[in-house]
């Protein structure tokens, strides 16, 4: 972002953002610049959105580039085409920055490839609930359309995590369509990698427009964003606090794990939770309520979330999708999101940006030891003070 | 004796059925929905302790999780058991046990006839506890409560079939003031013994519920025959799972979908991209993550000559599909081609498990 050589091209919306990016789109396919487009289309009965891969210019028609709701996350319609390796078509990717990000850490994780795929994102004004949006999908279309055009949040019509969300513009994409801060006809293309520049190339389009109005707008949100962020999750912290604050927080669990099944993140194919080696003896259960006095089902609920937090956390990229999944309404990405923050302050690392540093658990280093030692030492005098 | 009958309401009743199981020692321990008196909040309990049975709510409108799948996890029961189940939850476990995912051995099933449950986005809610007292008065009469489930609203199987004990309350005018517990085996008579009440030789008559059950049927007669859009085939598939997100959360919470690994989430369903890049080819477009209409049918093809109608599938679906109703009217065909009922007993063989040598004929 704070790159003063950045430059991009203007793409004329004069009928909307959507439009523009359809025409870029057509256009790259028909330039061969792409041999398809993976995009969000709204379903036939028009009550959602489904992920396309198209190779037809005329398809495109059908596409919202910008979707209203988030059905499924990119990341995962990313992964389902890219896990088995690289083919030779190439992709371009229209998704939302936590999309392009939750992507990111996948590729880390070897779960997609992205050698053919081009990944376009844009300054994103958020996403509606997914109850909210096939509860009443033209109501949602219109506030998203008017969201879209005024390129502002409408706390109201959109997901929680959108509401503090810092990461909503420019991510490790390849080329960015810049939004904010500019006039409700324009937007900027601004590539981001030599493989987005080679795109824009390809298609004709020169670098030649001046970037710094958008830039500074997109800060100037981000420093607003910033604070709102850290006071509404140190709210959501203050209810978490030790094992009765977890208790009650997930107190309404019924353990369905629609949660896990929905996160790009989380993308072993048999969750620990849900395998043979989590099974209970049914003796052992049994004679464990009796030495209590009682035992609670649907059970290991703080256990499950726990567990699966110190798994993801380190990655999470707050898309807001374990909440819209939950049958209970348990705020699950705003508590997530929370203990990702600390996750990956410890170790200096930010989820979803592609700039070579591996994951904080795939690397260790020496002096991390010490600490460990320290850790350790400290534990045993205090321990020995105690005695 | 065939019945027992207690001197309180159907929900105090089965309470001081189970004070009597827990409290005599004939049972080591019982599962039943149990309410938080600080929270509201429900959880199924394994209850150890006599104690513990004052926060029981067994017979409460509120289905959290498939009762039978947790029994499941509990057995083979070395100690014996007593279990409150809805009769769709008994129904699931029955079908568990024929799949050898749980045993009957050492449990003491109990069950009632059954009003319904409301949908779990109301039972976590503020003013549920509200609705309680009225529900049960509405029950006993023998009304479809307003706002339950609509694979509740539409159960016309709401008499266990196989429970050592049957509660009277849905369709039961008395079961506001008094609790009619009808001992259907020996085990039941024994279990019984020393339980305060009014004994007598009256079984269990369905008659009492006729009305209910009719007006039950009319119900899923409406409610089935809004589930298929015009014109049927695939567009209608599309049309009704278009808007699934692929979260399986129907088959996790399924009492029928064992599978600790679905098929569909395993390697078997990894494409490889020269694999989309031929589909591509000819279509013109795909869907990702591909495979969304299969599933449902897949699993449909698996369990549903199975499916008990508990309605769990369509209560946690994200994007309100109504899974429910739609298994429910699959599997009530395709049972009906064997003459099979999901459940109802343990010693019917689930149709896909056994030859007949005239089946062969059909097919030729």
């Amino acid at each position: 972002m704070s790159d003063p050589e950045k430059q991009g091209a203007g793409l004329e919306a004069a009928d909307g953002i959507k439009s523009a990016v359809r025409d870029f789109l057509r256009k790259a396919l028909e330039n061969s610049a792409a041999d398809a487009v993976l995009v969000p289309v709204r379903t036939p009965a028009e009550d959602s959105y489904a992920w396309i891969l198209t190779n037809d210019p005329n398809l495109l028609e059908k596409a919202s580039p910008a979707a209203p709701t988030m059905p499924v996350q990119g990341a995962k319609a990313l992964k389902s085409l890219t896990r088995k390796g690289e083919g030779t078509a190439r992709v371009i990717a229209v998704m939302r920055p936590c999309e392009i990000r939750a992507a990111m850490e996948l590729f880390k994780l070897n779960q997609v490839h992205l050698d053919n795929i081009t990944l376009i994102s844009y300054d994103c004004v958020g996403a509606v609930p997914l109850q909210d949006y096939v509860g009443d999908p033209a109501g949602s279309e219109e506030r998203f359309d008017s969201m879209l055009e005024a390129r502002k949040t409408d706390a109201a019509a959109v997901k929680p995590v959108c509401r503090i969300c810092v990461d909503f513009s420019l991510v490790d994409s390849d080329v960015h369509i810049g939004l904010m801060g500019l006039a409700g006809e324009s937007a900027l293309l601004v590539p981001n990698s030599e493989k987005g520049q080679a795109l824009l190339d390809t298609m004709g389009i020169a670098c030649e427009a001046d970037v710094s109005g958008w830039m500074q707008a997109v800060s100037e949100l981000k420093a607003e964003r910033e604070g709102n962020r850290s006071e509404a999750l140190s709210a959501t912290g203050a209810g978490l606090q030790g094992l009765d604050g977890l208790s009650a927080t997930f107190a309404d669990c019924i353990g369905c794990h629609n949660c896990q099944s929905v996160c790009p993140i989380c993308y072993c194919r048999q969750c620990y939770f849900d395998s043979e080696a989590a099974r209970q003896d049914p003796a052992a259960l049994l004679d464990t309520a009796i030495a209590r006095g009682g035992m609670a089902f649907p059970g290991n609920k703080v256990m499950f979330h726990t567990g699966r937090m110190a798994h993801m956390s380190l990655s999470c990229v707050s898309c807001g999708q374990c909440t819209d999944a939950c049958p209970v309404s348990i705020p699950v990405a705003d508590i997530f999101s929370y203990m990702a923050r600390l996750t990956q302050a410890t170790f200096e690392y930010v989820a979803g940006r592609n700039d070579g540093e591996p994951l904080p658990l795939r690397q260790f280093k020496e002096d991390e030891v010490e600490k460990v030692h320290e850790i350790v030492k400290g534990a045993e005098e205090e321990e020995a003070a105690h005695e | 004796m065939s019945s027992i009958n207690l001197d309180m309401s159907a929900p105090e009743g089965t309470v001081a059925l189970l004070r009597h199981l827990l409290g005599s020692g004939k049972v080591s321990a019982v599962l039943a929905l149990r309410k938080s008196p600080d929270t509201g909040a429900y959880d199924i309990g394994l209850i150890a302790d006599e104690a513990g049975l004052d926060n029981a709510a067994p017979v409460d409108p509120v289905m959290l999780a498939n009762t039978g799948q947790i029994l499941s996890s509990l057995t083979p029961a070395k100690k014996p058991l007593a279990v409150v189940l809805k009769p769709c939850e008994l129904r699931g476990f029955v079908e568990r046990v024929k799949r050898d995912q749980g045993s009957l051995e050492n449990v003491l099933t109990i069950s009632y006839t059954c009003g319904g449950v409301f949908p779990l986005e109301k039972v976590i809610g503020e003013s549920f506890a509200d609705a309680i007292p009225g529900y049960f008065k509405r029950v006993a009469s023998g009304e479809i409560v307003e706002g339950t489930r609509e694979a509740c609203r539409g159960c016309e199987r709401f008499i266990p079939s196989s429970a050592d004990m049957t509660i009277a309350m849905a369709g039961a005018p008395g079961s506001t003031a008094g609790c009619c517990i009808y001992l259907n085996t020996d085990r039941a008579r024994e279990l019984a013994e020393g339980l305060e009440g009014k004994q007598s030789d009256d079984e269990f008559d369905p008659a009492m519920t006729r009305e209910l059950a009719a007006k039950r049927t009319a119900e899923k007669e409406k409610i089935f025959s809004s589930l298929t859009p015009a014109g049927g085939g695939l567009d209608a598939l599309i049309e009704v799972f278009g808007k699934c997100v692929g979260c399986h959360g129907c088959g996790r919470v399924c009492p029928i979908c064992y599978c600790l690994l679905c098929d569909f989430e395993s390697r078997s369903f990894d494409y490889d991209l020269p694999y989309f890049e031929k589909e591509l080819a000819g279509k013109g477009a795909l869907r990702l993550p591909p495979d969304t209409i299969f599933f449902h049918l897949g699993r449909m093809t698996h369990m549903s000559f199975s499916c008990v109608g508990c309605g769990l599938c369509s209560d946690v679906c994200p994007v309100g599909i109504p899974v429910a109703h739609i298994f429910k009217k699959v599997g009530e065909h395709t049972a009906s081609l064997f003459d099979y009922v999901a459940g109802r007993d343990v010693e019917e063989a689930i149709p896909v498990m056994v030859f007949k040598e005239e089946e062969f004929d059909e097919l030729g």
